[in-house]
């Protein structure tokens, strides 16, 4: 049996963080575009609102001097419009007099606002966008007005025009946006530390599942052990609760198994005793026919009472089992001068599996050397990898190579009576089998046979 | 000898108590637990069969409870139960031996034999002393070669006299291991035994301990 791990799909965690990330990312993005228009939009209409108060100021200082000409009777208040290029002018075209020269901003200097040749009405605003000196684009509004001419009788007309440079408004538009971003960046990764730790912590229940699972598994502990959250609860007491029924349900079976032996073999004993001092043909009739019973008895019996291998959560130690079969083989072969031996065999190794299992299978096995064995018996144990490997060596006469693979399939179906042979190895093997595992026969170097049982094993960190 | 047998089906317990009287044993049966626990502690037995699904106590709890107490009367545990794990509860247990259902009647008296012969230290299964002996495999005692004519009772005081050789067996010891429980027993006929046996005996092997008892011991 080899298990290789699936690939391990992408993990909850990497999904939940992928998940996190991409939202906020989103979120903040379109946040950050939004605020970024909106403050955008507020220094414009700040901007027009400059212009519209310089413009208001421009009308409220123009006056008309001796020769016609527009003067302001005091300057503008923003000291921006006395320096040259500063990005703020304002200038007043004489309308009823083109040619002439129109009064203008210091910050001006010899540029001149060339303004599209519309005519605002009385009261009108007219917004525009132009080029201005230095490459410049300027947000500029213009009115006209309408002055007594001292010297005239019908009013003179004058064009009030106030610009700006657009890029006026991109300095503090500009400190805006770093701040904003800067702001954003730190809120983002806030949020994405809080989520990590949100899944870090939101799913340790999980880890802390799958490290009971994995001890259930290798036979560490036989429940889900630990304090688990109100949702995954429900899923552990669940498996708890199928764990402690499969156990039931062995234990009960063996019951059940037990007590069916009983019933039936006390009975066959009575009737083979009580056939037993009658030396003819009926007495070998019954005494053939309860042999047979008995064997199917066992046969079946055993398989039912197996607790059927992968039974998560179960787990032995191999030497204990094997120091109990040896002190029942010495009295039990105590009538023959048997030399029992277990070689090197460390204390944590365990196998995988139902303890009556192992005890079944290595009883049998160390039965049959002992019925063999001249004198020697020798049980050896260890752990190959993965795989516990079990020999039992004895001195006895062996078995045939040719025959081995018979001994070990014989005798176990039931159209097949062969006396007295093969059932105890065959029910081994049988037993190894349901274990992914099995039995091979072989010559020992004690000159008997040599039985080699393979199955799960591990070695038990605590013994 | 004598021999306790605990097992709850009256036809199997009568066929065992049969064969095993048959065989030459004083024989005491049980049929549940808690009559055998207390027989198994307050009689001499020389050996015990005991059944291990038994009513009132089971015989698991049974064999504990005498090897607690201290008895070490060689017990035979003979169930339908064959697992392994049965047969190594029941030796950890304290059983000597374990014989599963169905059984032959000729294996568990060849087993118990070797128990008694175990318990008292004898390796093979005849016994000797001197000119005389003893094979437990047939129950029959020779001297020199020539078969000896024994009744049943006769044959159960030298039995247990060979099984103890060197040893001062006293006339009540006798009495207890000679005779079943129900048994009107009277220790004078303990006296007519070996009266009997010394006549068949060709020297006297067996000898009197005034005021003790009785002992076999071989010719220097």
């Amino acid at each position: 049996m080899t298990m290789t791990p699936a690939a391990p799909r992408k993990s909850l965690r990497w999904r939940l963080l992928a998940g996190t990330l991409l939202w906020i990312a989103a979120t903040l993005l379109i946040a950050g575009w939004g605020l970024g228009n909106l403050f955008q939009q507020h220094i414009e209409s700040q901007f027009h609102a400059e212009l519209k108060t310089h413009l208001d100021q421009l009308a409220a200082q123009i006056t008309i001097n001796g020769k016609n000409r527009p003067e302001l009777a005091q300057p503008l208040s923003d000291p921006r419009f006395n320096r040259p290029y500063a990005g703020i002018y304002w200038q007043i075209d004489d309308l009823d007099n083109p040619a002439a020269d129109p009064l203008r901003s210091r910050s001006l200097w010899d540029a001149r606002l060339t303004v599209p040749g519309d005519r605002p009405g009385d009261g009108e605003i007219h917004r525009h966008r132009v080029a201005g000196p230095e490459g410049a684009t300027l947000g500029m509004i213009e009115r006209s007005i309408h002055l007594a001419s001292p010297t005239e009788d019908r009013p003179r007309s004058f064009r009030l025009i106030v610009a700006a440079d657009e890029r006026l408004m991109d300095e503090p538009a500009g400190q805006f946006n770093r701040a904003l971003w800067l702001a954003l960046a730190v809120l983002g990764s806030g949020l994405l530390i809080a989520a990590a730790i949100l899944v870090v912590v939101g799913l340790a229940p999980l880890d802390t599942l799958r490290v009971a699972l994995g001890k259930v598994r290798n036979g560490d502990s036989q429940r889900l052990d630990g304090a688990f959250p109100a949702e995954i609860t429900p899923l552990v007491e669940e498996f708890n609760s199928v764990l402690a029924q499969n156990a039931d349900v062995i234990a009960r079976a063996r019951t059940h198994a037990g007590n069916l032996a009983h019933a039936l073999k006390t009975p066959l004993s009575i009737l083979s005793n009580a056939a037993h001092p009658r030396d003819d043909e009926f007495a070998r009739l019954v005494a053939d026919q309860v042999d047979t019973a008995r064997r199917q008895i066992d046969y079946h019996l055993t398989r039912a009472q197996v607790a059927a291998s992968h039974a998560p959560g179960t787990r032995c130690l191999v030497a204990p089992v094997i120091d109990g079969l040896l002190r029942a083989m010495r009295n039990i072969h105590a009538e023959r001068p048997l030399d029992l031996k277990v070689r090197a065999m460390p204390d944590t190794l365990a196998f995988r599996g139902d303890t009556q299992d192992l005890q079944e299978m290595f009883g049998n096995l160390i039965d049959n050397a002992c019925k063999w064995a001249a004198q020697r018996v020798e049980v050896h144990a260890c752990l190959e990898g993965n795989r516990l490997v079990v020999t039992v060596d004895d001195d006895g006469r062996g078995i045939d190579a040719e025959q081995r693979d018979t001994v070990i399939r014989r005798g176990v179906r039931a159209d097949e009576s062969v006396p007295g042979s093969g059932l105890g190895l065959s029910i081994v093997d049988e037993l190894a089998q349901l274990y992914e595992g099995g039995l091979t026969l072989s010559a020992s170097p004690l000159g008997g046979l040599r039985t080699m049982l393979d199955l799960p094993g591990i070695s038990a960190k605590t013994p | 000898m004598r021999i306790l047998i605990v097992e709850d089906e009256p036809t199997l317990k009568a066929q065992l108590g049969e064969a095993l009287q048959a065989a030459g044993y004083a024989v005491d049966t049980a049929d549940n637990g808690v009559d055998a626990h207390f027989m198994g502690e307050n009689d001499p037995y020389d050996a015990i069969v005991l059944d291990v699904g038994l009513p009132r106590m089971d015989g698991i709890t049974v064999l504990r409870k005498w090897r607690a107490a201290g008895k070490t009367t060689p017990v035979l545990i003979l169930t339908a139960r064959d697992g392994w794990h049965e047969k190594v509860t029941g030796i950890d247990a304290g059983a000597d031996d374990y014989l599963t259902k169905p059984f032959h009647m000729e294996e568990l008296l060849a087993r118990l034999r070797a128990l008694i012969r175990r318990a008292g230290g004898h390796a093979s299964a005849e016994l000797g002393c001197g000119p005389l002996r003893l094979d437990t495999r047939n129950s029959r005692a020779t001297v020199d070669g020539q078969a000896l004519t024994l009744t049943s009772h006769e044959y159960r005081v030298l039995a247990y006299l060979m099984h103890h050789q060197d040893e001062i067996i006293s006339r009540s010891d006798l009495v207890e291991h000679i005779y079943a429980q129900d048994f009107d027993r009277d220790s004078n006929t303990v006296e007519v035994f070996i009266a009997r046996l010394r006549k068949k005996l060709p020297v006297d092997l067996i000898e009197t301990v005034r005021g003790l008892g009785y002992r076999l011991r071989a010719p220097q």
